[in-house]
């Protein structure tokens, strides 16, 4: 049976911060739907508002105009519907991997809770770690509890926010692997703020591009490659070339794709 | 080599009574040398004298029972209301703005300053001396406990606020867990606040029992040898009670580092 749940609908939408009295405009006539199941990558330079979009999408944003909606509905606060995977892991240093896996799960009953834990840290491979504390894992575990907690409430949309910003190289790309390998099997939306293109290409259906000053979707690239894809197909390159060009960076300069 | 044979531990219990051994070898020179009389400074074997003496005496252990019970008492009490009362004002910003600009004049008056007012109030009686002890617990409480509250990550609150923690479940999942260091800081210094407030509270509010009492008795006799084996009671005593706490918060702290990493 096919899922319908997890489509996302952004109409309209612009948003203002109040500066020194001073409106300053952080998003601009945002449009876009990201339908159920999809992975949806939005990338561009700093402070062209795309974390403030997740933000919005979160929950965490409330003053703006325009819509956001989820399933059609608008959205009001954060809710167990979303799931948040920050740049910082973000888990309680206080707590086990397994009670910061537990997190949200505060209603449940102790078995299910149990159930649930277990379920996902086998998922991220990080089974048997539920007793450790956060300080003794490395940044790449660390991150990979984080995708587990935020999985174990069952969210219809997984937001990420520059999630493997943090990694180093080998790990990002290794972790890159698990994210698709997690989306393949649990069949939800995914949306994901990223500086990086080559994550970009390699992780997404749809790159969105958005330009700084105020925040625009600059354009919304496909990517109909098969998967798992290979990062150095000519297809691949020629998608990365595509993007680059939208950066001003294409023709002059082909190496250069830090931005 | 043999010597590399003696644990980190012991080691350091070496290191920390060669001092006082050394003070003591120091103290005797310095009476051999005739520097000063018998009368105004005892040879530290008549203070070990006093020692045994006052310890082979129930009375002693006794006077020491009184004491330990009313710091208990008195921390007890004032750790219980610094911790409420930091964590109202690290909670609201206006019981903040209402309290803190009273409680910070209130707590530049030293103790002592205290002690004629309660002596009319209350008269010479145990409980303004619990009182004055968990006075003096209270501020460092309040306070640690306080900056702890206002200090919880940015990140942890929006953490929270995205799975819908609000009120007591916020203050018992996020807050006083990120808060603890900084209020097991705050009982530490407590516990020594209290610790020194006691001389005052048995000195100057007078009573037959308490270590202090011993001092004060040593002191109207001309009894040196008893004023300084009360001194180091207490000095010890007080030591042995940090090392205690410390160890407890250890054991709280245990396996739980506070990274702000990000």
């Amino acid at each position: 049976m096919p899922n319908n749940k997890g489509t996302l609908e952004i109409r309209s939408l612009s948003k203002s911060f109040i500066v020194d009295n001073n409106s300053l405009q952080i998003l601009n006539d945002i449009n876009l739907t990201v339908h159920s199941g999809a992975f949806v990558t939005i990338v561009g330079s700093s402070g062209c508002g795309k974390t403030t979009l997740l933000r919005i999408m979160l929950g965490l944003e409330n003053h703006y105009t325009g819509e956001a909606l989820i399933d059609g509905k608008q959205i009001i606060g954060p809710g167990s519907d979303r799931g948040i995977v920050f740049q910082d892991h973000r888990l309680l240093p206080w707590l086990t991997v397994g009670e910061n896996v537990a997190f949200g799960l505060d209603k449940l009953k102790r078995k299910e809770k149990k159930l649930l834990v277990d379920e996902h840290l086998k998922l991220v491979g990080l089974n048997g770690f539920e007793s450790a504390y956060p300080s003794q894992l490395s940044g790449g575990m660390a991150q990979r509890v984080a995708i587990a907690r935020a999985l174990a409430s069952k969210p219809e949309i997984l937001l990420l926010d520059e999630p493997l910003g943090a990694l180093d190289a080998l790990t990002r790309m290794y972790m890159q692997q698990e994210l698709e390998r997690l989306w393949l099997l649990e069949k939800i939306t995914m949306i994901m703020v990223t500086h990086d293109i080559d994550e970009a290409i390699y992780l997404s259906d749809k790159v969105v591009i958005m330009s700084s000053r105020p925040g625009v979707i600059k354009k919304i690239i496909d990517v109909p490659l098969s998967r798992p894809r290979n990062r150095a197909s000519s297809d691949f390159t020629r998608i990365k070339a595509e993007i680059l060009e939208e950066f001003h960076l294409g023709t002059e300069y082909p190496f250069a794709y830090a931005i | 080599m043999k010597r590399l044979a003696i644990s980190k531990k012991t080691k350091a219990i070496l290191g920390g009574i060669a001092f006082p051994i050394v003070l003591t070898g120091l103290w005797q020179l310095f009476i051999f040398a005739g520097f000063s009389s018998a009368r105004f400074l005892p040879p530290p074997f008549k203070v070990f004298q006093k020692f045994v003496i006052l310890f082979s005496d129930p009375a002693y252990s006794q006077h020491i029972a009184v004491s330990l019970q009313r710091v208990m008492i008195g921390f007890f009490i004032g750790t219980l209301a610094g911790f409420l009362f930091g964590l109202l004002m690290g909670l609201s910003k206006t019981a903040e703005k209402i309290f803190a600009p009273f409680f910070h004049a209130v707590r530049q008056v030293p103790m002592i300053g205290w002690i004629p007012l309660i002596i009319m109030w209350f008269g010479m009686n145990e409980l303004p001396r619990v009182l004055i002890i968990s006075v003096a617990a209270f501020y460092p409480i309040t306070l640690n406990t306080f900056s702890g509250v206002r200090n919880v990550p940015r990140e942890y609150l929006e953490l929270a606020s995205v799975y819908g923690f609000k009120g007591l479940t916020l203050i018992k999942k996020i807050i006083i867990p990120a808060a603890l260091p900084s209020i097991a800081t705050g009982i530490s210094l407590g516990l020594a606040m209290s610790w020194s407030v006691l001389m005052v509270a048995e000195i100057f509010i007078q009573t037959a029992f308490g270590v202090g009492t011993q001092i004060q008795k040593g002191r109207d006799r001309f009894d040196i040898a008893l004023v300084i084996a009360g001194i180091i009671t207490v000095g010890v005593l007080g030591y042995a009670m940090t090392v205690l706490v410390q160890k407890i918060v250890q054991a709280v702290e245990r396996g739980r580092v506070i990274s702000t990493e990000k």
